[in-house]
């Protein structure tokens, strides 16, 4: 591989969105990318994160417009509805190609 | 080791993790149970008591799982929407089981016109004289009317339990009806439920309240 190459290789996963790339947020966001909407609860059960981890990534991810979060009362009972709005789908999809990208770089 | 991200498989097994809990098989069984001791037909003969009792107690079975999904599952495990597609396969499954109920109400109808012209009754007897021989279809027919909708259910629903609960539903109506024994049916249920059972009280212990979120939403 010529040094021009390996620059072009870096360059592309330099570009990888840090925000999606971490392992946990990578797993809510996939996660609710597969189904239409998921619940706090849900989220935590399928993803072995505990309350306070998964709080903070979902703070981050809201903050940055990937999730919407729905907070509302079932009954007595107070819920946490999450989605990923259109801008989180797109970033996803986006990480995916980038991600399938440079692994493909790496074989060839 | 394989490190691929399947989002099909990921979505399948978020689905089926709603089926963790045991409850649709503490429900078929209990459904068997009820349809075991309120539908086989008793020495004094069919009374409108029977069909009474049956749907009432169909009606507590369905009350007892809805209760369960809604006070036990739900604070435990959480709510989840699925997409488009699982919507498409519940609607097909929903025109697909219509159409088997369209078929049992058109046998349950020819049934009443048969207890209603003795005449014909009989003719129909006449065809199949050996009584055994005329139990057999008759049992095959109800097994056959209730198993494959059991199937479509386990199909569409991507329930893969669905299938053992189909085949044993099947054979306790078979069985209820060939040999007129509540107490065959009732085993059977038990086989049915034996599993939902351990399934359930794993759930329970895998999946303990959360009062995180209840302090957290209070903030």
């Amino acid at each position: 591989m010529s040094k021009n190459e390996e620059k072009v290789g870096l360059g592309a996963l330099g570009e990888i969105d840090r925000l999606v790339h971490e392992p946990a947020r990578l797993a809510v966001m996939a996660l609710l990318y597969v189904v239409e909407s998921a619940d706090f609860i849900f989220l935590m059960n399928q993803t072995g994160l505990t309350w306070g981890n998964l709080s903070a990534h979902i703070s981050k991810l809201e903050e940055a417009g990937y999730l919407s979060v729905e907070k509302s009362f079932k009954g007595k009972r107070p819920n946490t509805t999450l989605r990923l709005t259109v801008q989180g789908r797109q970033a996803f999809r986006r990480y995916a190609l980038q991600m399938k990208q440079a692994f493909r770089d790496f074989e060839a | 080791m394989n490190t691929q991200l399947d989002l099909k498989e990921m979505e399948r097994k978020a689905f089926r993790a709603t089926y963790q809990d045991g409850l649709w098989d503490l429900y078929f069984g209990l459904i068997v149970v009820c349809m075991s001791i309120f539908v086989y037909r008793p020495a004094s003969g069919y009374s409108p008591l029977n069909i009474v009792l049956a749907l009432c107690a169909f009606g507590v079975a369905f009350g007892l799982f809805w209760a369960g999904k809604k006070f036990i599952t739900l604070p435990r495990m959480g709510q989840v929407r699925f997409g488009a597609k699982r919507e498409k396969r519940k609607r097909t499954m929903i025109i697909a089981l219509s159409v088997v109920v369209l078929i049992q109400s058109l046998l349950f109808v020819l049934q009443l016109i048969a207890w209603a012209n003795p005449g014909l009754g009989e003719r129909i007897n006449g065809l199949i004289r050996d009584r055994n021989v005329m139990d057999l279809v008759v049992a095959s027919v109800g097994a056959l009317i209730v198993g494959p909708s059991m199937i479509l259910v386990a199909y569409f629903r991507d329930f893969p339990r669905g299938y053992f609960i189909a085949a044993m539903i099947a054979l306790a109506v078979f069985l209820m009806i060939y040999l007129n024994q509540p107490v065959y049916p009732i085993f059977i249920s038990m086989l049915i439920a034996l599993p939902g059972l351990v399934l359930f009280v794993r759930f329970l212990r895998n999946y303990p309240l959360h009062r995180e979120e209840a302090l957290h939403e209070q903030k």
